[in-house]
C-alpha cells in the first residue's frame, strides 16, 4: 500500500485533468455520446489521485496541507478540481471545465515552481498559520470562481447581442445565474483577503517575539503586494455593490472579476518567482516545527 | 417476401386525400381486426398520423406478407375509398426497404419538421394498437423494438432533434432562457392579444412562469384571452408601469407604428431598477423602436431575429443527417441480420435434436455397460457429453449467423441438411 501511494506523482493527477479538459475541448468539434462519462471518469479519477497524493504527503512528512507553498497551490487547484466535478455532474451540458480545468493545470504549474520546504516553527503560532494560509485559500478559489462566472457572462451576453442561437456544445448558463456568482464573490474574496493579510501580520508578530522565523518587514514585496491585492478587492467589492441596481451591473462586475483574476496571477507569479523574506527561517528556529502558510 | 409496407406521406398524398385516408384509433383497430380475419397468421400495423398513413405487414415461410394490391385494396376498403384512387399515391417496400423506412420514420427523419420527436410517441402507439388488436407478432415486434432503439439512438448520438425550429420555441428556449434562470419569479407582459402570444404563453408557462400579465388596446380582448391563460388583464392605459414591473414582455399587436417608442421606454427605465428586460417583439410592424435593443439590460428580439435563429437551427439539423442515416443503416444491417438468422431455427432445432437423440442413444449403451457408476458420476458424464456435443456445434451456428448478416444463408443450410442428412 506504502509503494503504491508513494507512486503516485504530480503527473498522475495533472494528466487525468488534462485528459478531462481535452475531452471539454472536443464538445466544440464533435458530438459523442461517451464523452460525458469519459470526462467525468478521468476528472474523478484525477482528483482521487491528487486526494492520495496530498493526503500521503501530510502522512510522510507529519506536516498538514498548508505547510509549504508547494503543497497551497495543490490544495486550491484539489479544491478547483473537486468543484469542476461537482458542477459537471450537476450541469453535464455547461463546458465549466474549459474555463476552470486550465487554471487547475496552471496551479499545478506553480505548485511545480514553487518551495517544498515547509516553514518552520513552533506549535504555538501553528494556528496562526492554518488561518493565514485558509484565508488565503478562500479568496483565490472565490477569485477565480468569480471570474470563470464573469468570464462566462460576457460570452452568453455577447452570443445574446449578436441574437446568435446558442451552438450545442458550447451551451453557457443564464446570465442571471452567472450574476449571482459574479456579484458574490467580490465580498468574499476582499473579506477573506484582508483577514489573510491581518492574521499574516500576527503570524509575523509571533515569529518575531520567538525569533523563529525571519521578520518579514512593511516593504517586503509580499507585504506590499497583499496589501495592493486586498485593497483592489476591497474597490472591487464595493463597486459591485454600488452598481447593483444599475442596468449594467452584469457586465461591470464581469470585468471587475476579471482584473480580480489577472490580479492574483500577478501576485502568484511574483509570489514564485520574486524576492521576498516571507516564510524564510531563521537561522536559531527550531527544528522540526512546522506551520501552515500561503504563498 | 416477410415484410411489406404500404403508405403514403405529406409528400406523396394530397392533403385532401389524406384526411380521407386517415384513421381514428377507433377506426385503426377496427382495420387490424379486418385484416386479422382476411389475412390470418400474418403480422399487422397500422401507424395513421396527421402526415401519413402507413400499413406495415409481415409474414413468415408458408403465410407471407400479403401482396401490394391486396393491401391497398384492404386500406381503400377500409376507409370507403376507391382503391384506383389510392394505388397511384400509395408506395410499396419489401423486406429490408421497409425496416430502414420505419426506423427513419421513428427517428424523425421522414418527418415535415425534421427530427421532430412526436412521431415516436406515435409509433410505439400504432404497436400498442396491434398488440392489443392481437395482429402484432414475432417479425413486427422485432422491427417495432429495433425502431425504438434506431430512434433512442438519434436522438442521444446526434443532435437531430436538440435545437428548436420554432418561433416560440426558439423564444423562450434559447433566447429568453439565456437571460433568466427561472421564470416562477418573473412578470411576464403580454402586450397584445395575437396567437403568438399565446403560443409563446404555453413555452414560457412550461418553464415556470406564473405571473403574467395582458394590455390590450381592446381590453374586453385582453379580459377574454386573460380568462383563458389564467392570466390578468391590465388598463392599456397603465402600458407604462407595467413596462416597468416587467421582466419579460411579448408584444404582438396590429398596430401600423411602435407601440413602445424609445421616449416611453426612457420614461420607464428610471423605474426599472437595473433589472433586466426581455422583449419578444412578434409583431410586423414592429411594436418597440429597435433602438431600444441598445439600451443597457435590454434584450430586445424581433421576429426577423427570432427567425434567423430558427433557420440557423434547422440548417443544423440537416447536418446531423449523414450520422443520423448512418445509424438507421447500421441498425437495419443488424436487424435483417436477426430476420435471416430467424430461417435457420428449424434446421438448428433438428440438428440439435438429432445429436441430443444420438447422445441419449449412446449414453444408456455405456451405463448398461458400467452398472457399479454413481448415479453422481452418470451425471458427471451426461454433462460432458452436453459440453461435448455444444463445442461441436458452436462453429456451424458461428457460420450460419455471419452469413446471414450479408441474406438468407441458404447454401450453408442445404448443405448442413445434406451433410447431417436433415429433412424439410
Amino acid at each position: 500500500m506504502a509503494s503504491f501511494l508513494s507512486g503516485i506523482s504530480i503527473v498522475c493527477f495533472a494528466a487525468s485533468y488534462a485528459v478531462a479538459l481535452a475531452c471539454e475541448a472536443s464538445r466544440l468539434v464533435f458530438r459523442s455520446g461517451v464523452r460525458g462519462a469519459a470526462m467525468v471518469t478521468f476528472a474523478a479519477a484525477g482528483l482521487v489521485a491528487h486526494t492520495l497524493f496530498l493526503g500521503w504527503r501530510a502522512v510522510v512528512s507529519g506536516t498538514a496541507p498548508l505547510s509549504s507553498p508547494f503543497d497551497w497551490y495543490l490544495l486550491a487547484a484539489w479544491l478547483l478540481a473537486a468543484g469542476y466535478l461537482w458542477l459537471t455532474v450537476a450541469n453535464p451540458r455547461t463546458p465549466v471545465g474549459l474555463f476552470l480545468l486550465p487554471i487547475v493545470l496552471a496551479l499545478i504549474g506553480a505548485a511545480t515552481l514553487a518551495g517544498r520546504e515547509p516553514f518552520l516553527h513552533d506549535a504555538a503560532s501553528r494556528f496562526w498559520g492554518r488561518i493565514h494560509g485558509g484565508f488565503h485559500l478562500v479568496w483565490s478559489v472565490s477569485v477565480v470562481l468569480g471570474a470563470i462566472a464573469g468570464l462566462m457572462w460576457l460570452i452568453q451576453a455577447g452570443r445574446l447581442a449578436r441574437k446568435r442561437a446558442p451552438s450545442q456544445g458550447f451551451r453557457m448558463p443564464s446570465l442571471e445565474r452567472l450574476a449571482n456568482v459574479t456579484a458574490r464573490t467580490p465580498a468574499i474574496a476582499a473579506w477573506a483577503a484582508a483577514a489573510g493579510f491581518v492574521s499574516g501580520i500576527v503570524l509575523n508578530a509571533v515569529n518575531r517575539r520567538r525569533g523563529l522565523m525571519e521578520t518579514v518587514p512593511w516593504t517586503d514585496p509580499v507585504v506590499l503586494r497583499m496589501a495592493a491585492v486586498v485593497a483592489w478587492l476591497v474597490v472591487a467589492d464595493w463597486i459591485t455593490t454600488a452598481v447593483r441596481r444599475r442596468p449594467d451591473a452584469g457586465r461591470t462586475t464581469a470585468w471587475l472579476a476579471l482584473v480580480s483574476l489577472a490580479v492574483l496571477a500577478g501576485s502568484i507569479a511574483w509570489g514564485v518567482l520574486g524576492a521576498t523574506q516571507h516564510g524564510k527561517p531563521h537561522g536559531a528556529a527550531a527544528p522540526g516545527a512546522i506551520v501552515e502558510a500561503a504563498p | 417476401m416477410m415484410l411489406a409496407l404500404v403508405g403514403g406521406t405529406h409528400r406523396t398524398v394530397p392533403l385532401a386525400l389524406r384526411e380521407r385516408l386517415a384513421f381514428t384509433a377507433e377506426q385503426a383497430a377496427d382495420a387490424l381486426a379486418r385484416f386479422r380475419n382476411r389475412f390470418p397468421g400474418r403480422e399487422g400495423v397500422l401507424l395513421s398520423t396527421c402526415n401519413r398513413v402507413e400499413f406495415y405487414a409481415a409474414g413468415e415461410a408458408g403465410s407471407a406478407a400479403p401482396p401490394r394490391d391486396e393491401l391497398v385494396s384492404f386500406l381503400a376498403e377500409c376507409r370507403g375509398l376507391d382503391a384506383s384512387m389510392l394505388a397511384p399515391v400509395l408506395s410499396c417496400e419489401h423486406d429490408e426497404a421497409v425496416a430502414r423506412h420505419l426506423f427513419g420514420v421513428a427517428a424523425g427523419l421522414d418527418s415535415m419538421v425534421l427530427g421532430e420527436p412526436q412521431i415516436l410517441a406515435q409509433v410505439k402507439q400504432a404497436w400498442a394498437l396491434a398488440q392489443d388488436s392481437h395482429t402484432s407478432g414475432p417479425l413486427t415486434a422485432g422491427m417495432f423494438q429495433a425502431a425504438l432503439r434506431t430512434a433512442k439512438r438519434v436522438a442521444a448520438e446526434t443532435a437531430l432533434g436538440r435545437e428548436r425550429v420554432s418561433i416560440p420555441s426558439v423564444a423562450v428556449a434559447d433566447f429568453a432562457s439565456g437571460v433568466f434562470e427561472r421564470f416562477d419569479d418573473k412578470r411576464v407582459l403580454l402586450v397584445g392579444a395575437g396567437k403568438m402570444a399565446a403560443e409563446t404563453l404555453r413555452y414560457l408557462r412550461a418553464a415556470g412562469a406564473r405571473d403574467v400579465v395582458i394590455v390590450n388596446r381592446t381590453a374586453a380582448r385582453a379580459s377574454d384571452l386573460a380568462g383563458r391563460l389564467a392570466a390578468r388583464a391590465a388598463d392599456f392605459a397603465d402600458l407604462e408601469r407595467e413596462l416597468a414591473a416587467a421582466d419579460l414582455v411579448v408584444s404582438t399587436t396590429g398596430a401600423s407604428d411602435h407601440v413602445v417608442p424609445l421616449d416611453l421606454f426612457a420614461r420607464v427605465e428610471p423605474h426599472r431598477e437595473g433589472r433586466p428586460l426581455v422583449v419578444l417583439d412578434l409583431a410586423v410592424p414592429r411594436d418597440f423602436d429597435p433602438r431600444i435593443g441598445g439600451r443597457s439590460g435590454v434584450w430586445l428580439y424581433c421576429v426577423d431575429d427570432l427567425a434567423a435563429a430558427c433557420e440557423a437551427n434547422r440548417r443544423s439539423r440537416q447536418r446531423e443527417m449523414p450520422q443520423a442515416l448512418a445509424i438507421v443503416e447500421e441498425e437495419t444491417r443488424r436487424f435483417m441480420g436477426d430476420m435471416h438468422h430467424r430461417t435457420t431455427a428449424p434446421v438448428i432445432e433438428q440438428l440439435r435434436a438429432g445429436w441430443s437423440e444420438t447422445g441419449s442413444a449412446e449414453l444408456d449403451r455405456l451405463f448398461r455397460r458400467l452398472p457399479h457408476l454413481a448415479s453422481s458420476d452418470r451425471e458427471e458424464i451426461r454433462q460432458a457429453f452436453d459440453r461435448y456435443a455444444a463445442k461441436l456445434l458452436h462453429p456451424p451456428l458461428v457460420s450460419l449467423r455471419s452469413e446471414s448478416h450479408a441474406g438468407p444463408p441458404h447454401g450453408l443450410l442445404d448443405a448442413l441438411k445434406r451433410l447431417f442428412n436433415l429433412k424439410d
